[in-house]
């Protein structure tokens, strides 16, 4: 049974450490979308898959569709012929020769609607209605020799108008095409992307419980020795003779009481590693800090570090994340403490503050006494797969930095005035409504 | 066991510290219970057989450090250690450092009770000698400069002859010497006294 769940995790990680790489390229090219055929995540090829069966499918219905429709845009060109006869016809008096720019407006609006077919065709029917009705000598086909010219002029225009018209239709459908296969892009990719970077996120909470474990063995064994200790003591004080009731009920009391202590650590620790959908609910940052820091405490004693917190009493409540913000205050305490490891600085102690800013935002900064940041490198740290830790792979800082600003919040570091680094970020306390 | 036997638990951890102290006293041993090594060192160690449970952190450096300081406050005491994070390695040098066990949380009641008769026993042993090594000694520090002469080489396996060569003595004088040191001692046979001079070498020299 053991065997077979840890085949199942490495298969998890393995298959989001893959995707860690993916998305190493994409992020380099910011949304690599606009590389055409790039895109090969699962979701966009079943989508493919089923777009061209559907295609298959259909063919006897697309063709009859595109004679219905080519049949429209012939009905169309008729209609505009016609139309632009009647003003003509209506307005032909008011001029001394024959007013033909209605045809041309015809012609344009043919073509644009219904290609270049249906453009020439509206040219054709507009040449035979003007020869026959507005060229002398009229209701002849036949052309005046002073009309010829003028006659020849329109037909060169009209099919000038059509050909541009119809052209520019087709370029501006082209474009649109283009841009909604662009979307549609896009939109998958975002999918694929969030979804990578839930499992990325899942994944540096995994590689922090592997920091902790010691630390969550410590706080399980705490407990489970009392447990059985209290309990073979009270099997004791039954045994004794005579009996020791009191004794026995109150060791009784403390089995109860270490087993309520083991269920509340297991509770922190499903609380904080547990993967589901993001779900955000009201939390009192500074119970959330409070747990890490309890959770924290024997790490932090096995490296002889001291955790001290100034947390602002009258922080309003927000409305958060309460998975993910724990793990950007767990990524920020664990990079403070990995920043006192060596040399030894002088002081070896972690600051966790909360308080509320002028900007009715909640400030939570995690300070370290260790060797300080690098300025070539502060603008870096936050980076996706930058890192300056040897077993590091450098997605904490940039996952906070992600969870952060999906909070409305921001995140930035800066060197401790006393020596050491800062490490501070924000929630808006509005956070919720939006 | 004896009713005077004290068992010491330092645990800063009130569930475990409860939870040792009662099992203790359930078994008909008196625990003292402390939150820190600093409280136990105000009170010390008593004459009587003892023994001290000791949670560590890490048994390894602080275990070791901690029995050091101990030695040379004069307040040596057989050490049962208890640690939630204990690897076989770990184990060894605690053991090897003079702990009389090693115990991985949680543990088991006879481990524990087991771990604990076997300090007390040895601490016991300790007392004994300690208390046995002060009398020798007292006794040793009543002979004159010549009887402890006399005292070195009969236990250096020499004949009354030969001493008195060597000293300068009839055989008749180391006789008498040699009688005297016996009753001082208390010895009732040459073994014995050889015994008790070993003791002597070992107490002196340590």
């Amino acid at each position: 049974m053991r065997s077979c769940r840890v085949g199942w995790l490495r298969g998890a990680e393995f298959e989001t450490l893959h995707r860690v790489g993916e998305m190493g390229e994409s992020l380099s090219v910011s949304v690599a979308v606009a590389e055409p055929g790039e895109i090969n995540t699962a979701a966009l090829t079943s989508g493919g898959r089923l777009r061209s069966s559907s295609g298959r499918l259909n063919s006897r219905t697309k063709a009859d569709l595109r004679l219905g429709r080519a049949f429209t845009y012939y009905a169309i060109a008729i209609f505009f012929v016609i139309t632009s006869f009647a003003l003509t016809f209506a307005l032909q008096h008011f001029f001394p020769y024959p007013f033909l720019f209605f045809f041309f407006g015809a012609v344009v609006a043919s073509a644009w609607f219904g290609g270049s077919k249906p453009g020439l065709f509206s040219v054709i029917l507009s040449t035979l209605v003007i020869d026959y009705f507005f060229v002398p000598p009229y209701r002849s086909f036949s052309i005046s020799s002073t009309a010829e010219a003028y006659f020849a002029a329109f037909v060169a225009c009209a099919l000038i108008a059509s050909w541009v018209s119809s052209s520019k239709r087709k370029a501006e459908e082209e474009l649109k095409e283009a841009r909604d296969e662009l979307e549609h892009r896009v939109s998958d990719r975002t999918a694929a992307l969030m979804k990578t970077q839930g499992e990325l996120a899942h994944l540096s909470r995994m590689m922090s419980m592997a920091e902790l474990t010691a630390s969550i063995v410590h706080e399980i064994g705490q407990p489970l020795t009392g447990i059985v200790s209290n309990g073979q003591a009270c099997l004791e004080w039954l045994s004794a003779d005579p009996l020791n009731a009191e004794k026995a009920r109150r060791s009784a009391d403390h089995v109860v009481r270490d087993g309520t202590r083991a269920g509340a650590v297991l509770d922190r620790i499903r609380a904080l590693f547990k993967k589901g959908p993001p779900a955000k609910e009201w939390v009192n940052i500074n119970e959330l800090m409070e747990e890490l820091v309890t959770l924290l405490r024997d790490e932090a004693r096995r490296r002889q570090i001291r955790i001290q917190t100034y947390l602002s009493h009258d922080l309003p409540k927000v409305k958060v994340d309460r998975v993910q913000i724990q793990q950007v205050i767990l990524n920020l305490i664990l990079n403070a403490m990995d920043a006192m490891s060596e040399p030894a600085p002088t002081e070896s102690k972690v600051f966790l503050i909360s308080q509320q800013n002028p900007q009715q935002e909640i400030v939570i900064r995690v300070e370290d006494c260790g060797v300080g940041l690098n300025p070539d490198i502060s603008e870096k740290i936050f980076d996706p797969f930058f890192t300056t830790k040897e077993h590091g792979i450098g997605i904490g800082l940039s996952i906070s930095r992600s969870i952060v600003e999906s909070h409305n919040g921001r995140i930035r570091a800066f060197p401790r005035a006393l020596g050491g680094t800062v490490f501070e970020f924000t929630i808006p306390v509005s956070a919720g409504e939006l | 066991m004896t009713n005077d036997a004290a068992v010491f638990v330092i645990d800063d951890d009130e569930s475990v510290r409860d939870a040792v102290t009662n099992l203790l006293e359930a078994v008909n041993l008196r625990p003292r219970a402390f939150a820190s090594t600093e409280e136990f060192f105000q009170v010390g160690r008593p004459n009587s057989p003892s023994c001290l449970i000791l949670d560590v952190q890490f048994p390894g450096t602080t275990g070791l450090q901690f029995q050091q300081s101990l030695n040379r406050a004069g307040l040596l005491i057989p050490i049962i250690f208890i640690t939630a994070h204990g690897d076989v390695p770990t184990a060894m040098s605690a053991i090897k450092a003079g702990a009389v066990e090693f115990l991985m949380k949680p543990f088991q009641k006879q481990d524990l009770l087991s771990a604990v008769y076997r300090g007390l026993e040895m601490d016991r042993v300790w007392l004994e000698e300690r208390a046995n090594n002060s009398t020798i000694y007292s006794r040793f520090s009543e002979l004159t400069n010549r009887e402890n002469e006399v005292m070195q080489l009969v236990t250096a396996g020499l004949s009354n002859k030969e001493i008195g060569w060597q000293l300068g003595l009839s055989e008749t004088t180391v006789k008498i010497h040699r009688g005297r040191v016996m009753q001082k001692m208390q010895a009732n046979s040459l073994p014995d006294l050889v015994r008790m001079s070993d003791r002597l070498k070992r107490h002196l020299g340590a």
